[in-house]
């Protein structure tokens, strides 16, 4: 615009003296001629310059008109009238012509003007179209918006999620420091911008007076006085903040200003809506991308531990800078299962930091009190004091977290049917956007999953335990019984139900008390106290099935129930019973004819009594008899003592089982008691077998002994002897006392005797019969019985034959 | 005085040594027999074998402390028990004394006879209580 303007200035001058110079050059040009040059002078001078510089022309192309081309020349003065009119006409045309140019210069320029002002709001919106981040926007608008408001600065501030507080988000052009304290301050202030955006109404102030006089607070900014214009960004006929144009100089704000700063104001609103719907879109779907992955590594697998770990991977960096998770172990304290930060050499040094400042689960803030109180903890906005109050006096951690520039944070408790397992915590730091409510709920949403899916693998884990547990449980020998704290049968295991013989699958779910017999017992006796344990206690149980068993129970009770193991002892209880018996038995056994011997020789040592050769050859036979017994009782205790430590050796000899079993009988019948009858009744083919003789003459002789024994009333004891396969069966058959059936397998037990009503007083140690199976057996022979009470016993010892 | 005991040695040894000091012996080879004998011959003593066939020692005393004409008879018992069990079992009994096995055949004629003697002269009782050693031994050990 400005040099066309110089060249019309130059027109003007330049075009006028070249046409009057015509004069000099040619020959007379009709006076026409000239008025129609200087015609296209002026025009030229006013098309460049304007209607200023066309009246310039004007005057100069009327004087040169006049001058030089109208009669008389060179002479101003007319040489009639006619020709003074055609000067005044051609000075009329002239100026007309000027006039059209000026107005037409000026269409132009208004053309070129909004065409500039469109091309700087089409700039400022092609800036806005290309940003994509909600800070892009906010640059774009401010550095655009300043240059096309032809702003020295411009700022923009937004109101927050709260509705109360604006926001300085974006500025440029400002001299330093000027925002210092105004980052933020309420609506409600008394500030061009909050008026702005609580009355939805722009604010235009061509001189810094005006504004001061409308807003006191202003007064204090320095500087040369300068307009300022104040709008709302208006959405959908709400204001979501205010832009600010901050003019070099005093301006007035014409109709056409207002309208450019209010087409600005319009497209930052809409830009700025839509960025945050964008925002939005794209942090929904972010959330949703991002607890869909979550949701999958949670079940993914079963070793949570490192499933949280990776899950706090998976936060960083979208959803937090920093990430951690921490778990409340069983002992009441808490750890720290996982920190995440993009950078690993951060992770190691957060890693040292937490070892170094380990939490205390009474910590009135922060992951100790989640956990604590199970409530979610959400910071928006980390203050300085927080940090201070956190470092509780550590300079060192305090200036630590300072530098960690930490903005934002959110601590969720992870929590599983009704239990906190830990938190989890994410962190933002200065550089990411501050967390809002809808993070805190996509927070809470995730530890959600992951503390349903920790506390799945969790009972996963138990599950299995259990099956491991059950299975082995199975298969021991030892009862396990594991009982709800209301009493109520948990599990059973097959042995335990034996033991307390009570069928497995009906009793689960049943009380104990009301289910098992004999529970009773185990209560008064081996309830642990809760917390405890208690036992083990050996106590006779009247069992559901009417037994009686002795138990060895001890019980542990773990808070929630108890479990209580079982063992059956009856055997071991009667074997120490048979044993103790067995003291009493053996004593007796020898006090008796020890009593005989000792009271013969004592009677027959009375020195005033004189005893007659009958009498003194009876005790004397007294003495050799019962020190015989005597004999035989030790022998047979040292013989059990040497089967019992695998120290007998047997001879294995060749020799004839009739010759020895009559033999047998040979020096049974020299004592033989008055009633009894022996007799023998041998096959012709009886073998020879093979065998440890003196032994089974042993044998032999115990059940001959037995036999008279156990007839006390006399009778027939019958000796027999056949071949039966490849053995010898020799069997001692007596009219007796007999012995019940469901008694015959445990008569060659160790120590064991008949009951006394069954044997009718008759004495002995209980060996002889284990002696002599033992010694059978170990000639790989057999011996059995066959008996009933009343009716006499066989027994039947079997010696394999030689061959 | 009748001596039970299904041990002929001992039974014998007790005859030829009581015999010596002038005391007649009444043989029992079981509960049944010296049941038998106690009734009909109501002897001045009972020397008691503990472990006998048919009826035991223990049931011989009980029955006769309950019957009007035997409950008088002194018992002492002549066994080869020598629990303290057994020995309590036989004070609750009403036993005047517990002679374990082996014994001093030599000594049972004097030692008797002090019972005898004292229990003529209604002294039962006292005897009860002073448990005399000789009658009692000390070294019973269960």
């Amino acid at each position: 615009m400005r040099s066309s303007t110089a060249l019309g200035w130059a027109a003007a001058f330049l075009a006028p003296a070249l046409i009057s110079s015509l004069d000099a050059l040619s020959n007379r040009p009709s006076y026409q001629l000239a008025g129609f040059l200087y015609l296209l002078a002026v025009s030229l001078a006013a098309y460049l310059g304007g209607f200023a510089a066309g009246l310039v022309a004007t005057v100069l192309a009327t004087l040169g008109l006049d001058y030089f081309f109208t009669p008389p020349r060179y002479d101003f003065i007319p040489a009639n009238g006619d020709q003074a009119a055609g000067v005044g006409l051609f000075f009329v045309v002239a100026i007309l012509i000027s006039q059209l140019f000026e107005r037409r210069r000026q269409v132009q320029q208004q053309a070129e003007a909004a065409t500039a002002r469109a091309n700087r709001l089409q700039a400022v919106t092609a800036r806005l179209a290309e940003a994509v981040t909600p800070q892009e926007v906010l640059d774009a608008i401010v550095t655009q918006g300043v240059e096309a408001a032809e702003a020295r600065a411009g700022a923009i501030g937004l109101l927050m999620t709260d509705g109360e507080t604006i926001e300085i988000v974006a500025q440029r052009g400002y001299e330093q420091n000027i925002f210092v304290g105004w980052e933020s301050f309420p609506l409600s202030s008394d500030t061009p911008m909050g008026k702005a955006i609580r009355e939805e109404k722009p604010f235009f102030f061509s001189t810094s007076a005006e504004r001061n006089a409308a807003f006191k607070t202003m007064a204090t900014i320095e500087g040369p006085s300068h307009a300022l214009a104040i709008l709302p960004l208006v959405v959908e006929a709400r204001a979501i903040g205010a832009i600010a144009f901050t003019f070099p100089t005093e301006i007035e704000f014409d109709a056409e200003r207002r309208a450019l700063k209010a087409t600005l104001a319009q497209q930052a609103a809409q830009a700025i809506d839509r960025v945050r719907l964008y925002e939005a879109e794209r942090a929904l779907r972010q959330r949703m991308t991002f607890l869909a992955d979550a949701s999958e590594l949670l079940g993914s697998s079963l070793d949570y531990e490192t499933t949280l770990a990776q899950l706090a991977r998976l936060a960083v960096p979208e959803m937090a800078t920093w990430c951690s998770v921490d778990i409340l172990a069983p002992d009441g304290s808490i750890q720290r299962l996982a920190v995440a930060h993009e950078d690993p050499d951060r992770v190691a040094w957060a890693e040292r930091l937490g070892e170094e400042y380990p939490p205390d689960p009474d910590q009135p803030m922060g992951v100790p009190n989640v956990i604590r109180t199970m409530t979610a903890e959400f910071i928006p906005e980390i203050a300085d004091e927080l940090l201070v109050e956190a470092a509780q006096g550590d300079q060192r951690l305090l200036e630590i977290v300072r530098e960690l520039g930490l903005r934002s944070a959110i601590t969720v408790p992870l929590v599983a049917r009704g239990r906190a397992l830990g938190a989890l915590s994410l962190i933002r730091d200065d550089t990411a956007p501050r967390y809002t409510e809808l993070d805190l709920d996509l927070a809470s949403e995730l530890a959600r999953r992951a503390a349903s899916a920790v506390d799945n693998a969790g009972l996963y884990r138990e599950a299995e335990r259990r099956g491991d547990a059950s299975r082995a449980l199975a298969h021991v020998d030892d009862g396990v019984v594991l009982l709800a704290e209301d009493g109520a049968i948990v599990s059973i295991n097959p042995a335990a139900a034996r033991i307390l013989a009570v069928n497995e699958a009906a009793v689960v779910g049943e009380t104990a008390l009301g289910s098992i017999g004999g529970w009773s017992e185990i209560e008064d006796n081996a309830r642990p106290e809760p917390g405890g344990t208690r036992g083990p206690v050996t106590l006779p149980l009247v069992l559901s099935d009417g037994n009686e068993r002795w138990v060895s129970v001890s019980g542990v009770d773990f808070g929630d129930g108890a479990v209580y193991a079982l063992r059956d002892v009856t055997e071991e209880r009667l074997l120490e019973r048979t044993r103790s018996d067995f003291v009493a038995t053996a004593s007796h056994e020898l006090r008796t004819p020890l009593a005989a011997v000792l009271g013969a020789v004592k009677t027959l040592r009375r020195e005033d009594v004189s005893f007659d050769p009958d009498q003194r050859e009876m005790l004397m036979d007294m003495i050799d008899r019962e020190a015989e017994r005597l004999s035989g009782i030790v022998g047979q205790i040292l013989l059990t003592g040497q089967l019992d430590a695998g120290r007998l050796r047997l001879e294995h000899e060749r020799f004839d089982p009739v010759a020895l079993t009559k033999s047998v009988v040979d020096s049974a019948e020299l004592h033989l008691p008055s009633g009894i009858e022996l007799r023998v009744r041998a096959a012709e083919d009886v073998p020879a077998v093979a065998g440890d003789e003196n032994q089974l003459r042993q044998v032999i002789s115990n059940l001959v002994d037995n036999a008279i024994k156990y007839s006390p009333q006399g009778g027939d004891v019958e000796l027999r002897l056949h071949r039966n396969g490849q053995f010898a069966r020799i069997e001692v058959a007596d009219s007796g006392l007999g012995i019940p059936r469901d008694e015959h397998h445990r008569i060659f037990e160790k120590f064991y005797r008949l009951d006394p009503a069954l044997t009718r007083g008759v004495n002995g140690t209980g060996l002889g019969l284990y002696i002599s199976k033992e010694l059978v057996e170990r000639m790989n022979g057999r011996i059995s019985v066959d008996s009933e009470p009343g009716r006499g016993s066989t027994f039947v010892v079997e010696v394999p034959l030689a061959i | 005085m009748l001596v039970a005991d299904d041990e002929p040695p001992i039974r014998l040894l007790c005859e030829v040594n009581l015999a010596v000091a002038g005391i007649e012996v009444l043989q029992a080879a079981d509960g049944e027999e010296a049941l038998a004998l106690a009734r009909s011959e109501e002897p001045d003593l009972v020397l008691l074998d503990l472990m006998m066939p048919n009826v035991d020692g223990w049931t011989v005393a009980e029955e006769l402390a309950a019957e009007e004409g035997t409950r008088d008879i002194p018992i002492v018992f002549l066994t080869a028990r020598a629990t303290t069990n057994d020995r309590r079992r036989a004070e609750k009994l009403g036993a005047l004394g517990y002679v374990l096995k082996p014994f001093d055949p030599v000594r049972l004629a004097p030692l008797v006879a002090g019972v005898v003697a004292r229990c003529s002269q209604g002294e039962a009782d006292e005897l009860r209580r002073e448990r005399p050693s000789e009658l009692w031994p000390a070294d019973l050990e269960g």
